[in-house]
């Protein structure tokens, strides 16, 4: 009896469990994942400190290029982004039908002046991509890039507002857009930086 | 039930001595597969958000040209002109006593701004009160305008204005520029 001999069995781990956990891990996070877009062009953006990260939420954005042009990103969700449309149609006195604004929803940025936007919404989405946008129109003439700051607010006024602005963008190019941002009385926003690796510099 | 279907199989097939195991599937290369993409979408989720450094704009309707410096005693203050090619100068001088000899030029990397800026303050009359008043040319560029702030996030200075160049500022500092187009390589102070 007491010589059994004793079954060679290989040891099991019952893995059921870790599978589940992991499983369910991995729903959350690719659930949660946002993926960066392209950007619609190159933009290096200075580095700094701050080791703040770009909060969630409603973020609309306004890239500088190097050259001095500003594309603006409206806020992802869709029906604000058909509000904001509508409101600055009304402002610029154009109507846009429904497949232009249903393209305006999927658009990354907004590069063109107002005048030549129902063009842009109209070309296939590869166009858009290769089109080479002469950016949003920001100067004494026309602030059409205030405008589109202005009616998202009006849209939401909770909106918040991020720059990513070149390292060699010129600070005159900036600071009118600092200055139409005073105008409509919207002072506080964030610039996008890269995380500087030390206190090197 | 399974117990049932065992008892069955054993009075039927002699052959079979031991219990029918249930059928074991390995999990681990599943478990690992979902642990590698656990991981790749953690990462991407974390780098994914860029940095953002907080900057607050002064209303318009407050800000009346030259008040508020009037308030800032100029030796509790520093002014600094970011001028093209990466250049930096600074002052801390009025408009009566500012010449081409006090505005001084200086550099962005740590021998630089920063300790001119921490000099300055460790000999400001109220520290707590420091200002550092930044000036950008048009010739300046983006990257430098966000160094200084980062300077002053660096140097911990809460107290800090951007404003515009002062005209009789950009005299000298044209003067400067000019001058100093033939001996660049000393760049030192």
């Amino acid at each position: 009896m007491a010589r059994v001999k004793p079954k060679r069995h290989n040891i099991r781990v019952d893995m059921t469990a870790m599978t589940d956990v992991s499983f369910l891990l991995l729903t959350f996070f690719i659930l949660t994942a946002q993926f960066a877009k392209p950007d619609v062009e190159n933009i290096t953006t200075p580095s700094s400190i701050s080791e703040k990260l770009l909060p969630d939420g409603s973020l609309m954005t306004i890239l500088s290029t190097t050259d001095g042009r500003f594309y603006f990103t409206p806020v992802e969700n869709g029906t604000e982004r058909m509000q904001l449309l509508d409101n600055m149609a009304k402002k610029y006195g154009t109507t846009f039908s429904d497949e232009e604004k249903a393209a305006f929803t999927r658009v990354t940025a907004v590069g063109v002046p107002m005048n030549q936007l129902k063009g842009f919404l109209n070309l296939s989405e590869e166009d858009q991509e290769n089109f080479k946008a002469p950016g949003v129109p920001m100067d004494e003439n026309s602030k059409e890039l205030i405008d589109w700051v202005e009616q998202s607010l009006a849209v939401n006024p909770d909106y918040k507002m991020a720059i990513k602005g070149d390292t060699d963008t010129k600070y005159n190019r900036v600071k009118g857009l600092f200055e139409g941002l005073r105008d409509i009385d919207f002072l506080k926003f964030w610039l996008i930086t890269n995380q500087e690796t030390g206190p090197t510099n | 039930m399974a117990d049932i279907q065992v008892n069955d199989n054993s009075g039927k097939g002699k052959k079979v001595r031991s219990k029918k195991q249930p059928p074991h599937v390995d999990l681990t290369p599943m478990v690992d597969l979902a642990f590698l993409l656990i991981t790749f979408f953690m990462l991407v989720t974390t780098f994914n958000k860029p940095n953002v450094m907080d900057l607050g704009l002064p209303a318009k309707p407050k800000e009346p040209t030259n008040e508020p410096k009037n308030d800032i005693d100029l030796k509790n203050s520093i002014s600094i002109i970011i001028g093209k090619d990466n250049r930096v100068f600074y002052h801390q001088e009025e408009q009566a006593s500012l010449t081409d000899q006090n505005m001084l030029e200086t550099s962005f990397d740590r021998e630089g701004i920063r300790k001119v800026v921490q000099e300055a303050k460790a000999k400001a009359v109220k520290p707590d009160i420091f200002t550092v008043i930044i000036k950008p040319t048009d010739e300046a560029l983006y990257k430098n305008f966000v160094d200084m702030l980062d300077e002053m996030a660096i140097t911990k200075n809460e107290r800090y204005g951007i404003t515009e160049i002062r005209p009789w500022e950009q005299e000298i500092y044209d003067r400067k520029i000019g001058v100093a187009a033939a001996p660049a390589a000393n760049s030192g102070q």
